[in-house]
């Protein structure tokens, strides 16, 4: 047993630090946020050119064949400055579902992906279907798409949408051009600072190459990706965790009030703790649960739940305490404390909830 | 990044197991798995089973006749043993005073102590807390006089677990009170059988007698049972408390526990329950991948230092929040006093089996966040040490 990161995920480790700490800093970030752009398209550049956005691809698509422990580190340091580049929609979602799948033209738009060229997007989800995802009332028939997508991410960037829907009586995935006849889109701002769009499809034909994939090879596609995302998002969480007890126990250190920095008061300390030692057990989820996922084993969804669960409840409940323990200043907009509770509300919104995912381990 | 133990760590936890089937003596592991308490005897005879096989100094170096396990068979004999539903080891004469006489003591003491401890001769007990120091254990108070060959003790004791039962003591006694109150206290070993102790039973809420005060009334104490130097007893004492983290995560008999209670839960169609046993398990889930990050670490160097206050912190919280779901699957027969013989007692009273020991269980580990440095003085330890607050 040894639980040790290897010399290369150090490295990869402190990459993203560096990356974060000196071109990502919240004032930076900010100003992407109140401009017209969704994100900062300098960003993402330097996320192709050192290879960020072809990391987890097989080596066979042009990828570095990367697996759930590099992903988990990249977003967790990503958690740690709330960053809003566009990552999850295309590398982590779309790529996946096309990297894994037997798609005749998956290489090239993988190719596009990794280059930064392109932006591909996954609709999942449904309004009447929350948080099941695999019997969507979305279906093909006589060739033609029809019905409407939510909470599409980053949909409104994408040039293609890999849609789930039902083809032949089957679940199917397959690809849309966002130009095509008959697409339509509405965008949305997130809570956390990004987009997704609402699509409809009305009569959007479809022909069997633009199929990824159909019946038990689909469901299995989008549930490994579905499981894959949400230990992102968790990873992710785990982060912005870390992050709050960090600035946490800065932030009273640095402000005093009767005479002293009140860190000083116990009462402070002790909550400070729960935060550091919510946020420690929490890593351990995430260990657990990506080593799992890594080594495919039956039990990778069931801990995958497990870390989502514990995230969704605790995540929430340390950015609450980081906001309550900066006091006023927790609540304003311009500190970044505030934005670390927006962006563990929306964790725990995505891809099941702490109940959904209680429910699914004790299943 | 590997999950999985070694091939050597695997065989290791098979013998584990094999002296769990075979030599965990029979008439402890019936009363442990039926939740009956145990005798005096019961407790010796399972120690000495263990002594037999050679593992009673099972965190002991080599050289003393210990078994010099690294910390990876250490957190297995742990595990192995807690999911076995075995006693936990008495830790005051092997896991405390041991290692402050093999670290601190004469050759003398070595020889006079440590066999007997290593063979469970001798049953000893602790002689720290006093009825005005708790957590402000510093501030001790009991009396050592130097006179001539002796010291001559005088003052008391509390919370001493198993005194009844006890051959000797381990005391933290005062020889100083002129300077700071960490400077001026001595470690002494002291025989139960001199004249002037006296045990008083206390018994807790459980109805349990596990629990005394001892009173020291001019007690003489040869110079020779003196450990290390005087007025050094403070490093001694912290040095001990070190050794008593050992397993106080009890990963392995909350495991079992919360099998268990699935057992019983399954049975109740109770979908409130059910949830809150899933998020038991994903904190004993949690716990044990700390456990083992904090123990890779250690293998691979690396001093885990406060972190490991989390283990006392989570497990504890663990251990007592499955009793409190034992006696919420109890659900009306939490009311029952048990039985005939009144608590403490293995008599059984009314109602499903699960239900008759949930309650004692439930009053008997409230201790478990106060002993052992209470859970906020824990916490002082994270804020301070991890923290920098």
């Amino acid at each position: 047993m040894n639980l040790s990161y290897t010399e290369e995920q150090v490295m990869l480790r402190e990459q993203i630090q560096k990356f974060c700490e000196t071109e990502y800093d919240f004032y930076k970030r900010e100003e992407v946020v109140k401009s017209e752009d969704d994100f900062d398209a300098n960003a993402w550049s330097l996320f192709a050119e050192q290879g960020w956005l072809s990391m987890p691809f097989s080596e066979e698509s042009g990828g570095f064949g990367f697996g759930p422990v590099e992903l988990s580190i990249l977003f967790e340091e990503f958690g740690k400055s709330l960053v809003i580049e566009p990552y999850l929609s295309n590398v982590v979602l779309a790529g996946s579902v096309l990297d894994k799948s037997n798609f005749e033209g998956k290489v090239e738009l993988i190719e596009n992906i990794c280059s930064g060229s392109m932006h591909v997007s996954l609709a999942y989800a449904e309004a009447a279907h929350s948080y099941e995802y695999l019997k969507p009332d979305t279906n093909v028939s006589d060739n033609k798409l029809n019905g409407t997508k939510t909470l599409v991410l980053n949909g409104n960037n994408a040039s293609k949408v890999i849609v789930s829907c039902v083809r032949n009586g089957e679940l199917s995935l397959v690809l849309v051009d966002t130009t095509a006849d008959g697409v339509s889109f509405n965008t949305f701002r997130t809570i956390d600072e990004k987009t997704c769009a609402e699509f409809t499809f009305e009569n959007v034909s479809i022909q069997d190459s633009d199929v990824i994939a159909s019946g038990d090879e689909a469901q299995n596609l989008l549930t490994e990706t579905i499981n894959l995302a949400t230990l992102c998002i968790s990873a992710e969480a785990v982060g912005c965790m870390v992050s709050c007890y960090h600035k946490t126990v800065q932030y009273t250190k640095e402000r005093e009030q009767f005479d002293q920095p009140i860190s000083n008061f116990q009462v402070l300390q002790h909550r400070m703790v729960d935060m550091f030692i919510d946020s420690e057990l929490a890593k351990s989820l995430l260990f657990k649960a990506m080593l799992e996922v890594d080594a495919d084993s039956e039990d990778k969804f069931r801990h995958v739940s497990a870390l989502k669960a514990h995230v969704g409840k605790f995540g929430k409940l340390s950015a609450q305490n980081a906001v309550q323990l900066h006091g006023g200043m927790g609540v304003s907009e311009e500190m970044m404390i505030g934005h670390y509770l927006k962006k563990m509300v929306a964790i725990d919104a995505m891809f099941g909830n702490a109940d959904y995912h209680l429910k699914s381990f004790s299943k | 990044m590997d999950i999985n133990f070694s091939k050597e760590d695997l065989a290791f936890r098979d013998e584990l197991r094999e002296w769990l089937a075979n030599d965990y003596p029979k008439h402890v592991k019936d009363k442990m798995d039926k939740g009956e308490h145990l005798t005096r005897q019961d407790m010796v005879d399972y120690h000495k089973a263990l002594s037999a096989k050679g593992w009673m100094g099972y965190n002991w170096p080599v050289e003393y006749g210990g078994t010099g396990w690294s910390a990876t068979q250490l957190y297995l004999f742990n595990k192995e043993f807690g999911m076995a539903g075995c006693p936990p080891l008495l830790a005051f004469g092997v896991s405390m005073v041991a290692p402050v006489i093999w670290t601190f003591g004469n050759e003398e003491q070595k020889k006079r102590f440590l066999p007997d401890i290593l063979d469970f001769n001798t049953w000893w007990c602790q002689g720290y807390s006093e009825p005005g120091s708790g957590s402000d254990l510093a501030s001790l108070k009991t009396k050592a006089v130097k006179d001539g060959d002796h010291y001559v003790v005088n003052g008391s004791k509390t919370w001493t677990t198993l005194a009844q039962n006890a051959d000797w003591i381990f005391l933290l006694v005062r020889t100083d009170s002129t300077g700071k109150k960490q400077e001026g206290i001595s470690f002494l070993l002291v025989d139960m059988k001199t004249p002037g102790i006296e045990v008083k039973p206390i018994i807790t809420i459980d109805g349990d007698h596990e629990v005394n005060s001892v009173f020291f009334t001019d007690v003489k104490v040869p110079v020779e049972n003196l450990v290390g130097e005087e007025g050094k007893g403070w490093t001694y004492a912290k040095f001990l408390l070190a050794h008593e983290r050992f397993g106080i995560a009890a990963v392995g008999a909350s495991m079992r526990a919360l099998n268990e209670l699935k057992e019983v839960v399954a049975e109740l169609n109770n979908s409130d329950l059910d949830k809150k046993v899933a998020e038991m398990e994903i904190a004993i889930s949690a716990l044990e991948m700390t456990e083992l990050r904090l123990l890779s670490d250690l293998e691979n160097g690396g001093h885990p230092g406060a972190e490991s206050s989390i283990l006392k912190i989570k497990g504890t919280e663990i251990q007592q929040g499955l009793t409190e779901l034992f006696v919420e699957a109890a659900g009306e027969y939490a009311l029952m006093y048990p039985g005939a013989g009144g608590y403490g007692s293995n008599d059984k009273p009314s109602g499903p089996e699960h239900a008759a020991v949930s309650l004692e269980k439930f009053l008997n580990f409230r201790k478990t966040s106060i002993y052992g440095g209470s859970n906020e003085i824990q916490k002082n330890i994270i804020s301070k040490f991890v923290l920098g607050v």
